[in-house]
């Protein structure tokens, strides 16, 4: 299975990535490429698409699409916020958050 | 996002947003601290990209070369994708013969539905109102203003695609390339030809 086939699998019903007629929908080249580093962050780190469900679960419950957003923003903005998450719990981001650089 | 209005001291230019920023802030931390590479991100990214007519293509110089592939691709589209390693998540893909007396042409009545994971991203002409409302009604003339000439008793079958099913087109083998390779046939094979609207 390709990276990407297992994080549509490992994310699939509860928190599944974007599609419009079954196509990945990115509605700018930053949200691409957040897909593209948690992919690599995961495989690097050791880290399952359950372990990252979880905070992405989390994430888009705190941040739901915000009016005249698209999903797909909302989405990898969640994402975003999930990847650093699940980064700083294995201690990876050091003090500061990337927020804060 | 933001929704201010345009500053026009910035002229043209977009100041990154809010998210962007923050995408590329993460991913530099992580290089730097040696979690992931560029290369890799990259990496990763091709291969969402990498869904392009090639697959496709190698499908069919694959069934032209080895007919029980054929009889594979012509019984289950999606198993054949996957057995060259293309992967056709939750779509059924179904492969449509062109034979001596029939030509077959796909199209997406409804909406833009295209069989993207052996043939990437649409065209936009594929998308347009026109082509999809025409090529129903009238699909001789559309395919002649692709260059397809078909002889009046070859029948055209056009095929509408839906969110689950989606089809692709065999074309027939050109004649003269019986002495080329899989490579070499797979040159031949454009994505119109894999849609109907071009022959190899």
């Amino acid at each position: 299975m390709s990276d990407v086939a297992a994080a549509e699998a490992g994310l699939a019903g509860v928190a599944p990535l974007p599609r419009d007629n079954g196509e990945l929908v990115f509605e700018e080249p930053w949200q691409g490429r957040a897909l593209g580093m948690g992919v690599v962050a995961l495989q690097r780190t050791g880290s399952t698409w359950e372990d990252f469900r979880e905070h992405l679960v989390t994430a888009i419950a705190a941040r739901p699409q915000q009016n005249g957003e698209s999903a797909a923003t909302a989405y990898y903005a969640a994402w975003l916020e999930a990847l650093e998450r699940l980064l700083d719990e294995r201690g990876l981001l050091g003090v500061s958050s990337s927020d804060d650089r | 996002m933001s929704s201010k209005p345009p500053d026009p001291d910035l002229g043209t230019y977009q100041p990154l947003t809010y998210y962007q920023m923050r995408e590329v802030s993460l991913r530099e931390l992580l290089v730097e601290k040696g979690v992931i590479t560029e290369a890799e991100v990259q990496r990763a990214m091709g291969e969402i990209g990498a869904r392009s007519p090639e697959r496709g293509a190698k499908m069919v110089a694959r069934a032209w070369l080895d007919p029980a592939y054929k009889a594979r691709m012509l019984a289950d589209g999606s198993k054949a994708a996957e057995e060259l390693g293309f992967e056709v998540p939750a779509l059924k893909l179904i492969v449509v013969e062109n034979t001596e007396d029939t030509h077959n042409v796909i199209v997406c009545t409804l909406c833009s539905c295209y069989p993207w994971p052996v043939l990437g991203l649409p065209p936009s002409w594929y998308k347009s109102e026109a082509y999809r409302a025409r090529v129903i009604a009238e699909p001789r003339s559309v395919l002649q203003e692709f260059g397809v000439e078909l002889d009046a008793d070859i029948e055209v079958r056009v095929w509408d695609s839906s969110a689950e099913v989606r089809y692709l087109v065999l074309p027939m083998r050109p004649a003269g390339t019986e002495d080329l390779g899989e490579d070499e046939l797979a040159a031949l094979v454009t994505r119109d030809c894999m849609v109907g609207t071009a022959l190899p």
